[in-house]
């Protein structure tokens, strides 16, 4: 490779990162959810305490909310379906995306 | 319970900023399908083509604020809670562009008062635009906001107002680098005061930025396509907040 093409390549890898962030960054900002008057990302680490706490006791939890709020969640079965529903939908999208991104490499 | 989203548009002499408020009415007409407030002054009303249902409150803006050495309109955003007919009111700058309904779920929630504290650099795929320098407190951005109308709230509005009054006091007391005024600036300090030098309650994630660097080529049904130096970029269903005021002309 001449330096011309390791030019390009280096293009078109910065881009593809950049592309990248994002889509990361638009399936976080849908990742935002409301519940109980109170905000939560549905990311990974609310999934798993949310079911962690379900499983090792029973209802209600309490959890913190994305400002450090105390919030009771009277029903985790309702919370954890709707958590998983929005983690998956945004990470579906994102997936599609990458797949994309992946074939221009 | 009302909801609503509260827009402040003037033109100046250099930029049309009905024609931003146009795309942006129409966004937030087809993604959030909220009542909308427009506050504006009677030349900016006039210019401005038939946008349907919007309820409209004339105003007289001051003239005498600047951005980059050219005529900048946007120091009457204290009057925002005053001006807004809701209970719950998303103020929103005309250069955010709702491409999604994301902002629905900021509505739901039980918060009085929330801004964002972070942005995030599309052309960069990064958080940034950092403008604090020397700044002594956290600068927030003033371009969404949500509010309900409470006490506290109207202490935000009032103190905003108190800060604007007093601006190269406040600038000098906390070392901002921007001495014209800036809302961002403007409600960093007042919440700092009213929430007693503490942190107050933020927006999760990040405001998604198109930088003053990129350009604005064309809108699409979905979003919207920059150049930022030699690259072309795309955005689709995401929401946007564009810096560059060139955009009137696309």
């Amino acid at each position: 490779m001449d330096i011309r093409d390791l030019k390009k390549q280096a293009d078109l890898s910065y881009d593809i990162s950049v592309a990248k962030s994002n889509a990361l960054e638009k399936a976080l900002s849908r990742q935002q959810f409301a519940y109980e008057g109170h905000l939560f990302m549905a990311n990974a680490e609310t999934i798993c305490l949310v079911k962690t706490l379900k499983e090792l006791q029973q209802s209600p939890l309490y959890i913190l909310d994305v400002n450090q709020n105390p919030v009771e969640i009277k029903d985790p079965d309702e919370f954890l379906d709707m958590l998983v529903k929005r983690n998956q939908e945004t990470l579906n999208n994102y997936n599609n995306l990458y797949k994309e991104l992946q074939k221009k490499i | 319970m009302t909801q609503g989203v509260l827009l402040f548009c003037f033109d100046t002499p250099e930029v049309k900023y009905h024609r931003v408020l146009e795309r942006c009415v129409e966004l937030i007409k087809k993604n959030l399908k909220l009542e909308i407030t427009v506050i504006t002054n009677i030349e900016t009303f006039k210019r401005m083509k038939p946008m349907g249902m919007i309820n409209y409150k004339l105003i007289t803006n001051e003239t005498n604020n600047k951005l980059l050495g050219k005529p900048w309109y946007q120091t009457e955003r204290y009057m925002a809670y005053d001006l807004s007919p809701y209970d719950t009111t998303l103020l929103l700058d005309i250069d955010y562009f709702c491409y999604t309904d994301n902002l629905l779920e900021l509505l739901k929630t039980d918060q009085d008062f929330l801004i964002h504290d972070k942005a995030y650099d599309i052309v960069l795929g990064k958080e940034g635009l950092r403008f604090e320098r020397d700044s002594m407190i956290p600068i927030l951005w003033a371009t969404v906001i949500v509010f309900k109308k409470t006490n506290y709230c109207k202490s935000i509005f009032d103190m905003v107002k108190y800060v604007k009054q007093y601006w190269p006091y406040f600038c000098e007391l906390y070392k901002l680098g921007f001495k014209n005024f800036r809302n961002d600036y403007a409600f960093s300090i007042a919440i700092n005061h009213v929430n007693g030098y503490r942190m107050p309650t933020f927006l999760p994630g990040r405001l998604p930025t198109l930088t003053r660097s990129a350009e604005v080529l064309s809108f699409t049904d979905n979003g919207l396509i920059y150049r930022y130096q030699n690259k072309i970029g795309q955005l689709e269903n995401q929401d946007v907040h564009v810096l560059n005021k060139e955009l009137v002309n696309v």
